[in-house]
């Protein structure tokens, strides 16, 4: 695939030099219509890399652009290992988003623990699922599943013991939710200026429903609950590096935001105490769950095609 | 459980994103005229052979008793673009009790079992531990360099760094009942009204200073505006032990909990860490090309 994007590539170059020796300047390029099409799908794809030898015109690109086409001469003389696949780099004026989003599927698997919870770390394995309708704006869902991989820290036992006081916890089921994720950040990393890596940064925000219940710690003799749903907004942002066209490497940070029914600090006397009404607390909380996720991103399809030209 | 969970899936990430890169990098042999150019051309060279100052504010998170604010001051000097030295302190300028200081001090319950621990509610954010200041020195590792656009409209340069290194920081505790004159057995017996006495009283608001070695690890992202200015987004981790409640903890040979002496038994390592915001000035002001 990338072959013939090369192929095609060259061709256009090749038609187009030949056309106008001059169109590498930037003073004297058109971006018409007629131009980038006829340019694109010039000799019908053919890679004919000896034609490109006729395109020196002594401004810069150009010259570069013809020392590269004898390739046997400069490859003869180097002393290499035998090599698998070979690739031709142009230089464009400007080059192509490196991974188009537009019409594709995002899967995200991932990993999430709580930040801001110092008596229970609320870590769950979580699966996102966004299609981008354009290259920086995505509809999705994600779910995360809590139950079993939550932990209490010491925390809360120290404090029982130590003030003799009991911090009401809750305890987490799942989450599903569904988000716009819209990207105003990309860019690139050179690492050792020898690897590039691209990466966007991205918001994402949206409704949707956490399934909780109170931890008994008050009166936890008596007391037992059952999980109940919670309608949850949650509102983040991302970073995903890129690997390749199809798989990135994302860490976010989101705020998942929800009224908790939490447990009654008061403990009713006599048989009121057996009373389910008297377990909860009569008003919701307002609670932040401030998760980080750590996961990787699949873009499906994992080829595409460039509309556009380079 | 919950840490092999995480462990065996940051695992599987490394190793997915090792195997994609490597993949490319054996197969695929670059010929024409980029063929043996480096990645970037003409790349500012914010850090090579140049001091940074770095005034900063921070700010400590999760803590369990009281939050930190912390003005900072980081001077580094890389010798290569990639690598650098340097050295951080900072001194908390606002300590802020966290809502379950305040919870305590308002309805904490005093018994028998816990008067050392507690001997008033009301004091309780007087005996809780807090950070003083923090001096670090450190190498600066700068793998990714980079530029990021925003909004397609405002283009800058970024560059992602780790800091690893060494610490110390001044802490200010509860003192010790065992030393000092204190007496841990004061807080034995009530007062015939139930208070505590006034020796145990005194116990929970005497307060020793001490420095505690630390490792410094983080990681930062810094946004340049021009040439000698920039701003720096940084996260900070420094594990110690101490114990942030002042509370008694321990158990000892005598007994199981508690063992009736708030010392340095009772001491737990934490997970300590903060987020900086820093204001970057290069030194010369001016910046290396590369080729």
């Amino acid at each position: 695939m990338r072959k013939a994007w090369i192929a095609v590539l060259i061709a256009a170059l090749v038609g187009a030099g030949a056309s106008s020796s001059s169109s590498a300047r930037a003073q004297d390029m058109d971006f018409s219509l007629d131009e980038t099409e006829g340019g694109a799908t010039t000799e019908e794809g053919t890679t004919d890399t000896a034609t490109t030898e006729e395109s020196g015109s002594g401004d810069v690109i150009g010259d570069l652009a013809t020392s590269g086409g004898d390739t046997t001469a400069t490859t003869s003389t180097r002393d290499e290992p035998v090599q698998r696949e070979e690739a031709r780099e142009e230089i464009y004026a400007v080059q192509q988003v490196y991974a188009l989003r537009i019409n594709r599927v995002e899967i995200t698997p991932s990993v999430s623990f709580s930040l801001n919870d110092p008596f229970v770390s609320h870590t769950g394995v979580g699966l996102g699922l966004n299609y981008w309708w354009t290259n920086v704006l995505a509809l999705g869902l994600n779910f995360i599943w809590y139950e079993g991989l939550e932990s209490e820290s010491d925390l809360g036992f120290q404090v029982r013991r130590g003030t003799r006081l009991s911090v009401p916890i809750s305890q987490y089921q799942f989450g599903a939710h569904l988000n716009f994720t819209y990207v105003p950040i990309y860019g690139k990393f050179s690492m050792f200026n020898e690897f590039i890596f691209q990466y966007d940064a991205y918001i994402v925000g949206g409704v949707g429903l956490m399934r909780t219940r109170p931890v008994p710690v008050i009166d936890p003799e008596i007391r037992s609950f059952n999980f109940d749903i919670r309608i949850a907004f949650n509102l983040g942002i991302g970073l995903r590096v890129f690997v390749t066209r199809w798989l990135a490497i994302y860490a976010e940070l989101r705020n998942y935001m929800y009224l908790e029914q939490l447990e009654n600090l008061n403990v009713s006397l006599g048989n009121q105490r057996l009373d389910t009404a008297t377990w909860t607390q009569s008003s919701l909380a307002f609670t932040n769950n401030v998760t980080a996720h750590l996961g990787l991103t699949i873009f499906l399809p994992a080829d595409f095609e460039y509309h556009l030209p380079r | 459980m919950r840490k092999m969970n995480i462990w065996a899936a940051l695992i599987a990430v490394a190793m997915t994103a090792l195997a994609a890169s490597t993949v490319q990098a054996q197969e695929v042999q670059i010929t024409g005229p980029l063929a043996g150019a480096p990645a970037v051309r003409h790349m500012r060279l914010y850090r090579v052979n140049r001091f940074n100052v770095m005034p900063s504010i921070g700010y400590t998170l999760q803590d369990e008793f009281a939050r930190s604010l912390f003005v900072g001051l980081e001077a580094n000097y890389h010798f290569l673009d990639w690598l650098g030295v340097g050295i951080w302190g900072g001194y908390n300028v606002a300590q802020i009790d966290t809502d379950l200081t305040t919870q305590i001090a308002g309805n904490a319950q005093i018994t028998d079992r816990n008067r050392l621990s507690v001997p008033s509610a009301g004091n309780f954010s007087r005996q809780i531990g807090r950070i003083q200041w923090g001096l670090s020195a450190h190498l600066i590792f700068v793998p990714l360099r980079g530029k990021l656009s925003l909004f397609q409209s405002v283009f800058v340069d970024t560059d992602l760094y780790v800091i690893a290194g060494v610490a110390m920081f001044g802490l200010d505790e509860r003192a010790s009942t065992v030393t000092d004159g204190m007496r841990s057995g004061a807080c034995d017996l009530a007062e015939p009204n139930g208070s505590p006495s006034p020796g145990c009283l005194a116990t929970q608001t005497a307060r020793a200073g001490r420095i505690t070695p630390s490792p410094m690890l983080g990681v930062g992202l810094s946004v340049y505006a021009n040439s000698w200015f920039g701003v720096a987004f940084e996260w900070r981790a420094f594990p110690f032990s101490w114990n942030p409640g002042g509370t008694d903890e321990s158990g000892s040979a005598r007994g199981p909990f508690p063992d009736g002496q708030v010392d340095g038994a009772d001491s737990r390592t934490t997970f300590n860490h903060m987020f900086n915001l820093g204001f970057i000035f290069n030194l010369p002001p001016d910046q290396a090309l590369t080729e």
